[in-house]
């Protein structure tokens, strides 16, 4: 365990700003490709401009945006994901256009369990109409910590 | 299947979705999100990263979770959220279930809406992932 917390000002100072990552678009191959990993099969139609779409389709804009989402801090030597979110304000659209911005939510630190010292990185990709409305926010949390002060390597 | 709102009660358990999450859609998985670490494909990168095999990815999982609600909803609404958190991790090529019941049904901003409780359950009958989501019904007529 570190002498002394590892969130220092400059990490802190990090939470909430926000990072444009670009505009993305709900397309039907974006479509297709998500309705097949996630289903097993193709779809056997591409719904028409401006019909509500599954979901799924958060997953492919996620890696559609033009700029990569900026690293958090690495503070620990190991990292593990703990947790995946998806929220809609509102089912997405086949053809519209979203902004995406990248933001650190949150940064936490912990003492003890099965990771011994370590610190949640929660990160959040969210997805902004033309009026500036959210639509869909994606998230996750990673654990970063050191395997050899974790109980059994932080394996669960 | 179409879940019927008027009929929907808490406690009503989902049907059970049963997977078994192969290497290809994985690699489909990884081509999806344009992000290739080995240890998702590659048995042996696995290994020396200590894992006993490949690994389903944890942001794979949460789309399952979301397919297992979504197939059992059907047009009856939409899906508002879903979350997984990850307890341990899936083996690919190995049989998971995809479990869920009905928490509470209530009103919110005039929608009729259902909080979810979610898990994958892996071939030893453990939780790998406990999963919540929030479903909204769309309105009759």
């Amino acid at each position: 365990m570190p002498d002394a917390s590892l969130l220092t000002d400059d990490v802190r100072a990090l939470v909430g700003r926000a990072t444009p990552l670009g505009t993305v678009r709900v397309t039907p191959k974006a479509y297709r490709r998500a309705i097949e990993v996630y289903t097993g099969e193709p779809p056997l139609a591409v719904p028409p401009p401006g019909a509500p779409i599954p979901g799924y389709l958060i997953a492919a804009l996620d890696s559609e945006s033009p700029t990569p989402a900026p690293a958090v801090p690495a503070l620990l030597p190991n990292s593990i994901l703990i947790a995946n979110e998806w929220q809609f304000e509102r089912p997405l659209r086949m053809g519209e256009e979203l902004e995406s911005h990248h933001t650190l939510v949150a940064v936490t630190e912990r003492f003890g369990g099965r990771f011994g010292y370590s610190i949640d990185f929660r990160t959040e990709v969210a997805f902004t109409d033309p009026s500036g409305a959210t639509v869909a926010r994606s998230s996750n949390t990673m654990t970063q910590y050191s395997a050899a002060e974790a109980r059994d390597g932080g394996e669960p | 299947m179409t879940a019927d709102p008027a009929s929907i009660r808490e406690g009503d358990e989902l049907p059970v979705l049963h997977l078994q999450p192969g290497l290809g859609q994985v690699i489909r998985y990884c081509a999806l999100q344009w992000a290739f670490p080995p240890f998702f494909y590659d048995a042996e990168a696995a290994k020396a990263n200590g894992m006993p095999g490949t690994l389903v990815p944890g942001p794979l999982k949460v789309g399952l979770l979301y397919r297992a609600v979504d197939e059992w909803l059907g047009d009856a609404g939409w899906i508002c959220h879903v979350r997984a958190a990850h307890r341990r991790p899936d083996l690919t090529n190995h049989p998971i279930d995809i479990v869920g019941r009905v928490a509470r049904v209530y009103e919110e901003a005039g929608a009729r809406r259902a909080d979810l409780e979610l898990a994958i359950i892996n071939e030893e009958g453990q939780p790998s992932v406990r999963g919540f989501a929030v479903i909204e019904f769309y309105r009759p007529g």
